[in-house]
C-alpha cells in the first residue's frame, strides 16, 4: 500500500527537479559567461533532465520470488542525470557588448524561452497529476485502516 | 473459500493496481517506458467458475494433486502492453486513461472495504447477539 505513495513521491521529486532546471534555463537566457574554457567565455548551455524508470535491484527481485509475492517491480521514476543541450549558440550582432568578438558578434545561450515555458507547463501538470495520485492512494490507505471497525 | 478471503484477495488486487497506476503516471514522460496493467477480474471469474463442488481436497504439499478446487486465493497479475506507442520517445502511457482508471480503482477499493466491514459486522452480530 505504501509502495504507491513512494512511487508518487519519486515522481514529485523528479518533476520538481525539472521545474528547477527550467527555472535555471530561463534565468540564464541572457548569460554570456557560463563557463571559462581555454581563456574564452562560453555562454550558458541549456540543460535538460533525463528520466528513467527506477527498477528494483537483484536482491529485491530474488526476495520477492522467494516469498512468492506478486512480482510488480514497481519503484517509480528517477532522474538519470542533467545533460547539456549541444545545439549551436545564437549569434547576435551587438558590438557594444563586452563579450563581442572582433567582428561585433556575441554568442548567446541556446535557450528558447517559449520552449522553456512549454516545458514548465508540462512539468507542473505532471506534478498536479502525481499529487492527485498521491491523494487517492492516501485516501485508500485511510479506508484500509477503518477495516473491521 | 469464505467471503472475507475473497474480499481480501480483491483488496490486494486493488492495492497492487493502485501501485501500477501511480507508477504509470510517475513514468508518463520517461523515454521507452511501457504502461502496465493489472489483470484480476478475469482470473477471479475463472477461479469461481472452476469451483464446481463443495468437496475440496486440502493440499499440504505443493506436489499434491488438487481435488475439487485448490484453496489458494486467485492472485492478480501485472501485464505490459509493448505493442503501441503514444509519444515520440517510445512511451505509451495515456495519462487520461490512467487518471480514469485510478478513480475507478479507488471507488472499487472503497466498495470492497465497505463490503468487508459489513462482513465483520455480521460476524460481530452473530457472536454478541446484538447489533451495536
Amino acid at each position: 500500500m505504501f509502495d504507491s505513495l513512494n512511487i508518487s513521491a519519486s515522481a514529485l521529486t523528479a518533476q520538481r527537479l525539472r521545474m528547477d532546471v527550467v527555472s535555471s534555463n530561463i534565468a540564464n537566457a541572457q548569460t554570456t559567461r557560463g563557463s571559462y574554457v581555454n581563456g574564452k567565455w562560453i555562454p550558458y548551455q541549456r540543460k535538460m533532465v533525463v528520466m528513467e524508470p527506477r527498477v528494483s535491484s537483484f536482491s529485491q527481485v530474488l526476495q520477492g520470488q522467494l516469498q512468492q509475492q506478486s512480482q510488480s517491480g514497481l519503484q517509480g521514476v528517477r532522474v538519470a542525470g542533467i545533460v547539456n543541450d549541444n545545439t549551436p549558440f545564437n549569434r547576435v550582432y551587438d558590438p557594444s557588448n563586452p563579450d563581442a568578438d572582433s567582428s561585433g558578434y556575441v554568442m548567446m545561450p541556446n535557450v528558447d524561452v517559449s520552449k522553456e515555458m512549454v516545458d514548465l507547463l508540462s512539468a507542473s501538470r505532471s506534478y498536479e497529476e502525481n499529487v492527485t495520485a498521491f491523494n487517492t492512494s492516501k485516501s485508500m490507505a485511510m479506508k484500509a485502516l477503518e477495516l473491521g471497525s | 473459500m469464505t467471503n472475507i478471503n475473497l474480499l481480501q484477495s480483491a483488496l490486494n488486487a486493488a492495492s497492487l493496481r493502485q501501485s501500477v497506476i501511480t507508477n504509470n503516471i510517475a513514468n508518463a514522460e520517461t523515454p521507452g517506458y511501457k504502461a502496465k496493467q493489472v489483470v484480476f477480474e478475469d482470473i477471479l471469474k475463472q477461479h469461481l467458475n472452476n469451483q464446481t463442488s463443495n468437496f475440496v481436497g486440502k493440499t499440504t504439499d505443493p506436489r499434491h494433486f488438487p481435488i475439487g478446487d485448490s484453496s489458494d486465493l486467485p492472485a492478480p497479475q501485472v501485464v505490459e502492453d509493448d505493442s503501441t506507442v503514444m509519444q515520440n520517445n517510445g512511451n505509451n502511457v495515456d495519462v487520461d486513461q490512467e487518471m480514469t482508471n485510478m478513480a475507478k480503482n479507488a471507488l472499487w477499493f472503497n466498495s470492497l472495504s465497505k463490503q468487508m466491514n459489513n462482513q465483520f459486522q455480521q460476524l460481530s452480530i452473530a457472536i454478541t447477539g446484538r447489533s451495536s
